[in-house]
């Protein structure tokens, strides 16, 4: 992929935990509104690179760049420097992680005026037309314990969304949720999609990065083990450890 | 030799009253300045501030250490050789808002440390700055948290304030036994302080289990 059309990319981004090295020097670029799709087994550094994007975590060594904007880790990020990557990309938890203590509606109108200035007003507006996209509006004023799981993430990802993210990073939006919650969830995801946002998914549902996704990475050991087009991946594995993966993950 | 007794008793409602005023006020402008103090040093210790976090650790675990009646006799005897006299009632409120000001750091950082990490996360991946985390996400929630304990502790130093009567505080306990001097009455007197004390801690450990479960409304699944 060129990289003057890549929106975001990483290079040789590596994160160590006491000696053990969670991501090992992956490098990755994703294209605008692209849809990328990430696998692998338990512990296989997934979610350490998702949150080294945004700097959740900050990488030992590597570089993140993010719409032409470089952010070498090795050194010390400036908190203006976080602030602005973290406006452009939103991230969605597997524990929703709303705050309980305000309305649905301050979920999601606090971060604006917070982080972007905007009056109340104008944040409500924002955060209505969003509820009402992901099918909340009537939850507007409903504390997030008097919604059920889907709800609240989708409430989670109208919050993200309501930053103006160029790039969304999921981290198993749905792996807390009953099956048939998850769907809605997942519903509002695909939705996103077609709207040309780009998104980088790690998700134990393989319909959706079958269906969604224009990539499909599985990691192991911290390192991209493969990637390429869902179906092929899903298909014609080039490793044994990505054919035992997916033969276990389709079982369930 | 009943209705002696209540007689007795109408004749001291009034300077025991008195007393009791003064256990309130002491009690609460202890608990003013010392829940201010306590949020500072609660805050200093989540923020991990390494400037402040050595001598506020010392301040909490003297304060908590010490029994609140050595507290009181070390403020008001032990300041004034270094050159700081205070009047009892002064000395009786510095000594209670130290007492108050260690205890309460600690039930306030209980507080603050069990608002769960998912949401500090959630409000940094979001790119809220550290203050308007910790502004709107982590002191509601957290104070939120630690305000039965403190309220339960609020009613614990009410009672602990009987023991200015050391320095002739005219509080409650002081009045009760400068009348039952007088008297000799000590029993009754003292047994009407009691109800006094105890007409104000039971409805207000009423209240704080009312308002505790008014609390925990929206945060229960
Ligand atoms: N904060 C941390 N401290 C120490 N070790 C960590 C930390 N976060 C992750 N690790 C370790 O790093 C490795 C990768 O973890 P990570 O959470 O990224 O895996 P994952 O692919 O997301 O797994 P899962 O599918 O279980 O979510 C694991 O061995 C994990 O134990
Ligand atoms: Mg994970």
């Amino acid at each position: 992929m060129n990289q003057a059309e890549s929106i975001l990319s990483l290079r040789d981004v590596e994160k160590t935990f006491a000696g053990h090295c969670a991501v090992d020097g992956v490098s990755l670029d994703v294209a605008r509104g692209e849809v990328v799709a990430v696998i692998g087994p338990s512990g296989s550094g997934k979610s350490t690179m998702l949150r080294c994007i945004n700097l959740l975590e900050v990488p030992d060594r590597g570089t993140i760049t993010v719409d032409g904007t470089d952010l070498d880790t090795s050194g010390t990020v400036s908190a203006r420097d976080l602030t602005q990557l973290r406006r452009r990309v939103g991230m969605v938890f597997q524990s929703f992680n709303l705050f309980p203590h305000m309305t649905v509606l301050r979920n999601i109108s606090l971060p604006q005026e917070r982080v972007l200035g905007r009056s109340r007003d104008e944040a409500d507006r924002r955060s209505m037309e969003l509820l009402e996209r992901v099918g909340l509006q009537q939850k507007a004023d409903a504390y997030p314990a008097k919604c059920s799981g889907g709800q609240q993430q989708r409430v989670a990802i109208a919050r993200a969304l309501a930053l103006d993210p160029e790039i969304m990073l999921f981290d198993e939006p749905t792996s807390a949720l009953d099956p048939e919650l998850g769907l809605e969830v997942l519903a509002v995801m695909r939705q996103l999609a077609d709207t040309g946002m780009t998104m980088i998914v790690v998700t134990h549902e393989i319909h959706f990065a079958a269906t969604v996704a224009d990539r499909l990475i599985v990691m192991a050991d911290g390192r991209i083990l493969e990637q390429g087009p869902p179906q092929q991946v899903l298909d014609d594995p080039q490793h044994a450890r990505t054919r035992t993966f997916l033969s276990a993950i389709k079982d369930r | 030799m009943k209705s002696a007794i209540f007689s007795d008793w109408a004749e001291w409602l009034p300077r025991l009253l008195d007393g009791l005023w003064v256990s309130v006020q002491v009690t609460g402008l202890s608990l003013i300045i010392g829940l201010a103090a306590g949020l500072l040093l609660a805050l200093a210790a989540f923020a991990r501030t390494r400037l402040l976090t050595w001598p506020a650790i010392l301040l909490v675990e003297i304060g908590r250490g010490m029994p609140a009646l050595v507290m009181l006799q070390l403020v008001y005897f032990g300041l004034p050789s270094v050159g700081l006299t205070l009047e009892t009632y002064a000395a009786v409120v510095l000594a209670l808002s130290l007492t108050t000001a260690a205890y309460t750091s600690e039930i306030i950082r209980a507080g603050l440390r069990a608002v769960p990490d998912g949401e500090l996360e959630a409000a940094d991946a979001l790119g809220m700055s550290r203050g308007d985390v910790m502004r709107f996400v982590v002191i509601p929630q957290g104070l939120r948290i630690a305000l039965p304990t403190l309220l339960g502790f609020a009613i614990l130093i009410f009672q602990i304030s009987s023991l200015a009567f050391s320095l002739g505080l005219p509080e409650l306990l002081s009045q009760a036994y400068s009348i039952g001097a007088a008297t000799f009455r000590y029993l009754d007197v003292l047994t009407l302080a009691g109800l006094l004390y105890l007409a104000v801690t039971i409805p207000a450990g009423w209240l704080v289990a009312r308002f505790e479960r008014r609390l925990s409304r929206h945060l229960t699944t």
